[in-house]
């Protein structure tokens, strides 16, 4: 069951387009509501009046700034709504916007990083670590390689826009939402609107995607719910794509400096680095130092991290944080040092590796990294080759990076499996599944535990009024947290039916288990577990589960490591990935299938980060410019290489009941690192700046060229 | 708002004379339409009146991108600029007639700035963000002619046919000036009809783009050789579709600070397509 | 009133020049198969076919589909690529999936074979943010179970 390819179980309903998202939720006398955004980086509503568009046809509500939190006259971005209308049609809420009397006060916007750094305008103090000596890991150093990177804006651009459908019921509310979290959603909600946590029904059952950014609360979603309130209507309001790509967060922009040195022999005496994020006006420091400090054994070790606080939208949660750009500079500058102690880059990453935590020492729960390292040498051999198939326009090479994340996941989070007289069983649980296929998984999980096959499970989830809490699907914790919680529900059904059977066949209850639909008993009979089910008619089993603890003194992350083939266009700056190889340990794996899928998705979405996708913004005015999905380019299908992946699948044994960690967010965190290595090793080109764009291609096989004609000895690839 | 659906080329001029848009695939101005970017209250569907298909060396202005992407009898580079052009569905649906009158990608006029081609006094990518603009005739205006085709059309020297002249299709096009703003020599009403498109001896599209497949040229190189002369035109490259008379004339590019790496490109392309011819 | 023919039914509808294929199919015929994710003609979500060639349906306007036979996702819920998409895993979120599957199922009919460079060039202007392709492209490539 567990470990062998399992379809998703909603698939069919997806393909056939019987999936009802959020976008699809039609209530009778459901409005819709067009928002006012802000035309200006900065800007202050001096006066408005929305009497005009309140009596406009169709209109049932329009509300200003103050109406709820959130919606302010003070906008201090592009795109922040300042008023909302409620109408019977989207199109005439969109004409009564035009009627809005508006007066605004553009203000001077603060649009550049560096600038907000030095002013001390910062969305959260700036952070420092520092352990060992690190003057003294730079003096220890026979190399020391000290570069800067660039990292851009992404957007999420999740199919299905940020969306909710609100419907005041009696004093309690309704909330259809596009979320990976129901039970934030749930109690943010509640606190906003003064309500009992009960009083807030938080239903998703499908949504298209988030990749971070649909964790919580936001404005658009308390407008909507005030809206519903003053027109006693249900109330839809669905962000466009345009306003999707403005304010519903990104991966924020990096400008690093990050600094590496070695002795000789490949040993690590320094890693240092200094990062200046571009937050937006809101949002959290994400830890764009990780990597440093805990990839590596390394004595001396020294980051800073600054976000600065600009007039530009907040920046939310996107598919390893901090750790995507963190691991593109440090794995792009290890290479570098690799090359001028002349140690093999791979050889230098197992002569670093750290055997307990970098940072405090703890032991880890698992770590299969230099298993990881040992599964790519096969593939790291065959760069000799590659390089040989180079001809006067291509040029081919290889690179590698490793991967260092979260994804143990943790309390708390339940599960409820109910077992019926028919021997079915079912899930209950108030989780989300956001695309990853952990409805699957909980299936299989269930199943294996109860003997039985996936097709006799059934998973309830998506409605907080509807089963217990779970956890959050952000850091590749939904499976790690949530599994173990249905398994031990699972575990306590089983232990009921044993109960059972123990008295009705007469048999000690240690003898028996649950195997292949049957009751097992060791030593000898078999009955089929309908026999036991059977006899409770309309009654159930009910098993409760819950997550414990994580491991107390012990750190648990993913590991993995992954190695690009590319080819790269001399004469035009035309990279082609030819083939990516994606070796991760993520501890016990539960359906290969949808394994493989989160591994080439998050490489793909890499893909993206890595060459075509950038937020652009005006210099000048601090206006969105790539809001659609034409100069926005995430990836096509033609743009895909071959991808190998291959899971180490230890289950790490002293994590949880289930031994398995999250690996929704691990594929995408070294892919750009990977490529930018394997662009040195086929051209000399030193890439530093995200997107890998034809022209940052040019500019570094420029820089190659006169490097090599400056120092003649050094000629090749470093 | 209205909308006509004539079935004659002449009941569509008829109707298209008192200032109503005409809508044939409907990528390009229903979205413009939306934005405001394109007033009408009146709209005929032309897709009925204008000649669709291939016969012989002329091509019907409504005939599909994704019909000649696949048809034989088209020259390669026609043939190529269609394929490498848009996505499967845009392809479906846009005309080769609308294709060459589309407006251009710059997200500045798309976003409706006071832009010089929106009657302002100025081009704001040059100052801003302005990567996938023009390195030649940028003068006044930077921004990029988006279509494939018409780069390929250009080099092929093909004739436009509307229903009141004939031209060729460099005249089709005009850089923008102080007074006139327009980046096309089409009248208001004037609707183009056919293409007549020379055989030629050897001819290729070579394209630079952001992904493989679903961009806008950030250059694109059509060469052909007709009648044993060899003729090169970009797509990308400037506010029209453009002429370049030999591989040298590449010296005069006037890229933007951002613009200057679409010359490298030129410069390695434009070898390669003479090459291959 | 005109008429819309979708998946082998009549429908009269009446609305407003401007709308959209896709509108009128969601929110008037409640065929909600049909995803929109951008509106504005990118990305592929909103997928139809017209007398059997894929269209994006958000920038179709209604008024212009005439005698046209519109199919949706609805129309294609027994096609055999149904059943290879969910076998090969090839949807996550499945946002952009009906869309998917009206372009393949335009792309297979006139070309049972495809190749794999294909498939990538026929399947283009789908978009899939979850980044399923490997398999969309093992699905189309194995339709036939």
């Amino acid at each position: 069951m567990v470990g062998r390819d399992s379809p998703r179980l909603d698939g069919l309903a997806k393909a056939r387009g019987e999936a009802r998202y959020t976008a699809d939720v039609q209530l009778p006398g459901m409005l819709h509501t067009a928002l006012l955004h802000s035309p200006f980086a900065r800007s202050r509503v001096r006066r408005i009046d929305v009497a005009a568009a309140e009596a406009a046809p169709g209109v049932r509500a329009a509300i200003g700034p103050g109406a709820v939190e959130g919606l302010e006259a003070e906008a201090e971005y592009e795109g922040y709504a300042v008023a909302a209308v409620a109408a019977e049609t989207l199109d005439q809420a969109e004409a009564a916007l035009q009627l809005i009397d508006i007066d605004w006060e553009e203000l001077e916007p603060l649009l550049d990083a560096t600038v907000a750094v030095e002013r001390g305008s910062l969305v959260a103090d700036s952070r420092r670590y520092e352990r060992g000596d690190y003057e003294r890991g730079l003096g220890e150093a026979d190399a020391v390689v000290d570069s800067e990177y660039r990292t851009q804006t992404l957007n999420h651009n999740s199919m299905e826009t940020h969306q909710c459908v609100c419907e005041w019921r009696g004093d309690g509310i309704d909330v259809h939402i596009s979320t990976q979290y129901i039970w934030g959603v749930r109690r943010d909600l509640a606190k906003a609107l003064g309500l009992p946590e009960d009083k807030v029904r938080v239903v998703c059952e499908f949504m298209g995607g988030g990749f971070g950014s649909k964790a919580g609360v936001d404005s658009s979603l308390l407008l909507t719910a005030e809206l519903a309130r003053l027109t006693g209507r249900p109330v839809r309001c669905a962000l466009t794509r345009r306003a999707e790509n403005m304010i519903s967060g990104n991966r924020n922009a990096t400008l690093q400096r990050v600094t590496a040195g070695a002795r000789a022999d490949g040993t690590l005496t320094v890693l240092g680095g200094e990062y200046t994020c571009a937050l937006g006006w809101d949002g959290w420091l994400p830890p764009t130092a990780g990597p440093t400090q805990l990839l590596y054994a390394c004595e001396n070790v020294r980051t800073v991290e600054h976000g600065a606080k600009l007039n530009l939208p907040p920046m939310a949660a996107f598919r390893a944080p901090g750790f995507v750009e963190g691991t593109w500079s440090l794995e792009c500058v290890l290479d570098k040092l690799a090359a001028q102690v002349g140690v093999d880059p791979l050889e230098l990453r197992k002569l670093n590796y750290a055997h307990a935590d970098a940072m405090d020492g703890r032991p880890y729960s698992s770590k299969g990294l230099m298993e990881c390292y040992r599964r790519a040498e096969p593939h790291w051999e065959r760069r000799h080759e590659v390089r040989a198939r180079s001809d006067e326009i291509w040029k081919r090479g290889m690179g590698m990076a490793s991967q260092i994340w979260y994804g143990g996941g943790g309390p708390p989070s339940y599960a409820w499996v109910r077992l019926g007289s028919d021997g079915r069983a079912n899930v209950v649980t108030a989780m989300q599944d956001i695309g990853t296929g952990t409805r699957t998984a909980m299936a299989m999980i269930a199943a294996e535990e109860l003997g039985l096959t996936v097709d006799q499970v059934e998973v309830q989830l998506g409605d907080s009024a509807r089963g217990p809490f779970a956890v959050v699907s952000g850091g590749s914790s939904t499976l790690p947290s949530m599994g173990p919680a249905v398994r031990s529900a699972a575990a306590d059904a089983a232990r009921q039916v044993i109960e059972l059977a123990a008295q009705r066949f007469e048999r000690e209850e240690r003898l028996l288990s649950l195997k292949g639909g049957n009751i097992v008993s060791s030593d000898g009979g078999s009955w089929p577990l309908a026999e036991i089910t059977g006899l409770l008619e309309d009654g159930q089993i009910l098993g409760k589960g819950a997550r414990g603890p994580n491991p107390t003194g012990m750190r648990v992350l993913t590991f993995g490591i992954q190695l690009a083939e590319v080819a790269v266009d001399v004469g035009t700056g035309e990279v082609v990935v030819e083939k990516v190889v994606a070796i991760h340990d993520v501890g016990r794996v539960i359906n290969p299938l949808g394994a493989r899928s989160q591994i080439e998705g998050g490489i793909i979405q890499a893909l993206g980060h890595t060459f075509s996708e950038a937020r652009l913004d005006d210099p000048q005015t601090g206006t969105i410019l790539t809001r659609t999905l034409d100069s926005y380019k995430v990836p096509t299908i033609a743009d895909v290489p071959e991808i190998v992946c291959d899971l180490v699948d230890e289950p790490d044994v002293h994590l949880t009941n289930l031994g398995s960690k999250g690996l929704g967010e691990p594929p995408i965190v070294p892919t750009a690192a990977a490529i930018a290595n394997a662009i040195r090793d086929a051209t000399g080109a030193d890439v530093t700046s995200l997107p890998i764009t034809r022209e940052e291609i040019l500019r570094a096989l420029r820089d190659a060229e006169a490097r090599r004609r400056k120092e003649p000895v050094a000629a090749g690839a470093a | 708002m209205q909308l006509e659906r004539p079935s004659s080329p002449a009941e569509a001029v008829a109707a298209l004379a008192s200032g109503a848009v005409a809508l044939a695939g409907g990528t390009e101005v229903v979205p413009l339409l939306r934005e405001g970017l394109l007033p009408a209250d009146r709209l005929v569907d032309v897709r009925g009146a204008v000649p669709r298909g291939v016969d012989g060396r002329t091509i019907g202005a409504g005939t599909t991108l994704a019909e000649l992407e696949a048809d034989p009898r088209i020259p390669a580079t026609l043939r190529e600029a269609c394929r490498l052009a848009a996505s499967p569905q845009l392809r479906n649906m846009g005309t080769i007639g609308g294709n060459l009158l589309q407006a251009t990608r710059c997200w500045y006029w798309r976003l409706k700035f006071p832009c010089y081609l929106h009657g302002g006094d100025r081009c704001h990518a040059k100052a801003g963000q302005h990567r996938e603009h023009a390195f030649f005739g940028n003068e006044r205006c930077a921004s990029a002619h988006p279509s494939d085709p018409a780069a390929a059309l250009l080099a092929l020297g093909a004739r436009v046919r509307t229903d009141r002249r004939e031209l060729d299709l460099a005249g089709l096009y005009r850089l923008p000036t102080e007074d006139d703003h327009a980046t096309t020599t089409l009248e208001a009403g004037e609707l183009i009809l056919e293409l007549e498109v020379p055989e030629a001896e050897s001819s290729v599209y070579l394209k630079a783009m952001d992904r493989k497949r679903w961009a806008f040229a950030l250059v694109g190189v059509a060469a052909a050789r007709v009648g044993g002369e060899t003729r090169i035109a970009l797509a990308g490259a400037a506010p029209v579709p453009w002429l370049l008379d030999s591989p040298a004339a590449l010296d005069a590019a006037t890229p933007l600070p951002g613009t200057a790496y679409k010359v490298e490109i030129a410069r390695a392309l434009v070898p390669r397509a003479l090459a291959s011819l | 009133m005109p008429d819309l023919r979708v998946n082998g039914h009549d429908y009269a509808f009446d609305t407003n020049v401007g709308r959209s294929l896709a509108d009128v199919l969601r929110e008037d015929l409640g065929l909600t198969g049909t995803k929109v994710a951008c509106g504005e003609g990118h990305c592929g979500a909103c997928t139809v076919q017209l007398d059997g060639v894929p269209v994006l349906s958000c920038i179709t306007l209604v008024h212009t589909v005439g005698a046209r036979e519109v199919t949706t996702i609805e129309g294609l819920r027994d096609h055999p690529l149904v059943s290879a998409f969910v076998r090969t895993d090839a949807l996550q979120c499945g946002f952009c999936t009906p869309g998917q599957i009206v372009s393949a199922a335009a792309l297979v009919a006139s070309n049972p074979d495809p190749t794999h460079e294909e498939i990538r060039h026929g399947m283009a202007g789908n978009l899939c943010r979850c980044g399923t392709y490997p398999r969309i492209e093992e699905a189309i490539a194995t339709w036939r179970g």
